[in-house]
């Protein structure tokens, strides 16, 4: 048997990276909704300073490349805060906080969404905000940014494929040593491309019933 | 007692309210008239609260609204109905009524239901307590919106224009149902442009030009040649409102 050809093994390595790949994503994913969510919150109680603090962070995250905030906070963590980090809490920062910067957008546009005329409604009728943001916008505003959310997280799934750049051994990083050792670049990408498309159809598929079951009540579409 | 004390209010340079007093206590349905834009809206949004005062001072059974801490017991005393409704579209009529009771009066679910099925079935809606908004019809949307405030037991009732919005069929529906509600002794500020309405259910009436209060007066002064009639910038609003 040659070093160059396929094994049966190569798959189990493909299925390791695409668990690699998947943890990623679903952690930083939820630890970004969190943290977006909680950022809206703070903007939509107008915390002072914080608030402006929040929006700055998010803006910086935003406007630039993932792969640059990645090799900041894996080269720049250790260089200025004397942190190391490994290559996977490199990714975990990064992502997640990246991810939180998105869900923050589209949370404040949500609860903008939410006409103000029903806010002032419930204020009058002695509803704290906390009550009002709780009965009054969190359903709302959750139908109103499930869309925004999926086709983020579709995405945030193919930038987790930078990851590898740094040395975790994601599903990108499989294919890049399967490549190197095969020499068969245009069958190990289609896979790993295959494998990356399933995976966000899936997701997507997931989303969508999400989706349809909360504008389940077409009584209120209209929003 | 409901007191407006010299209370102004401007919206960027623009003076809306200009030394405004009025005194309503319990048992009273005042009217409050006047042309767009003389301040109506803006008077019952400073009384509950949703706008800033720029000078003078209100109190709600002696709760100041402009006192963050008694903001709160203010706004129990008080309950608003809007010209848009105002309902929340994502639950149901009954839903909507029961919110605050449950909320912010922390009556038990049972109970708060059994209240506004009732309120419901007074005002001729007990079979859409499940409807949601998009599917009631104007006038019912603003009956609802009307439970909505009584379901909070308050000892003032605030209406802001509540059927500007409405075709005359719907309005007449609604406005049935304030007649037995001034009927039944429900102090009411009612701000309209119904004025023969206003005219049959009010004790006083009070008539807003530019944010100054002109008049103040009991209805039938009011409507007298010598009284409210008296007055040229009444006389003509009157006479243009009936013509239309």
């Amino acid at each position: 048997m040659r070093y160059t050809q396929f094994t049966p093994y190569d798959i189990v390595l493909l299925a390791q990276g695409l668990g690699v790949t998947i943890a990623l994503f679903l952690g930083t994913s939820l630890i970004g909704l969190l943290i977006g969510t909680l950022w809206g919150v703070v903007r939509f109680y107008r915390v002072p300073v914080l608030t402006e603090v929040m929006t700055f962070i998010a803006e910086l995250l935003k406007n630039s490349p993932v792969l640059v905030q990645l090799f900041l906070v894996f080269f720049g963590f250790p260089a200025f805060f004397r942190i190391n980090v490994t290559p996977t809490e490199a990714a975990v920062i990064t992502l997640s906080a990246n991810t939180a910067a998105f869900v923050y957008v589209i949370a404040v546009a949500a609860i903008q969404s939410i006409g103000r005329e029903q806010i002032e409604a419930a204020r009058v009728f002695g509803l704290t905000r906390w009550q009002v943001l709780r009965h009054v916008i969190a359903t709302q505003a959750t139908a109103f940014a499930i869309g925004p959310l999926i086709a983020l997280l579709v995405n945030q799934l193919q930038v987790t494929s930078l990851i590898s750049v740094i040395g975790v051994v994601d599903l990108t990083k499989i294919g890049n040593i399967l490549n190197l050792r095969t020499l068969q670049p245009f069958i190990v990408w289609t896979v790993v491309g295959a494998l990356y498309y399933l995976a966000a159809k899936l997701l997507a598929f997931f989303g969508t019933r999400l989706e349809n079951r909360l504008r389940a009540h077409t009584a209120w579409r209209g929003l | 007692m409901l007191n407006v004390e010299n209370v102004k209010k401007a919206f960027g340079g623009v003076t809306v309210l200009d030394g405004v007093n009025l005194v309503v206590t319990p048992g009273e349905v005042v009217s409050i008239l006047g042309s767009s834009g003389s301040g109506k809206s803006t008077l019952i949004r400073c009384i509950n609260g949703l706008e800033k005062l720029d000078g003078g001072r209100i109190t709600v059974d002696d709760f100041d609204v402009s006192k963050p801490k008694e903001l709160a017991e203010a706004r129990k005393r008080s309950g608003t109905v809007f010209q848009l409704f105002n309902l929340y579209p994502h639950m149901t009529a009954l839903q909507n009524i029961t919110l605050a009771p449950i909320e912010v009066l922390k009556k038990p679910k049972a109970e708060a239901e059994k209240k506004a099925r009732d309120l419901l079935a007074s005002v001729g809606l007990s079979d859409r307590a499940d409807a949601y908004p998009a599917q009631l019809s104007g006038g019912q949307r603003q009956r609802v919106g009307i439970c909505r405030a009584l379901a909070m037991e308050p000892r003032y009732l605030l209406l802001d224009e509540v059927t500007s919005a409405l075709d005359p069929e719907m309005t007449a529906d609604v406005l049935a149902i304030l007649a037995k509600l001034a009927g039944e002794g429900t102090t009411m500020v009612f701000v309209t442009h119904e004025i023969e309405f206003a005219r049959q259910i009010s004790d006083r009436i009070v008539f807003l030009d530019k944010g100054v209060l002109l008049v103040d007066l009991p209805t039938e002064e009011f409507f007298s040649a010598n009284g409210g009639m008296a007055q040229p910038r009444i006389a003509q609003f009157l006479s243009k409102m009936r013509k239309d």
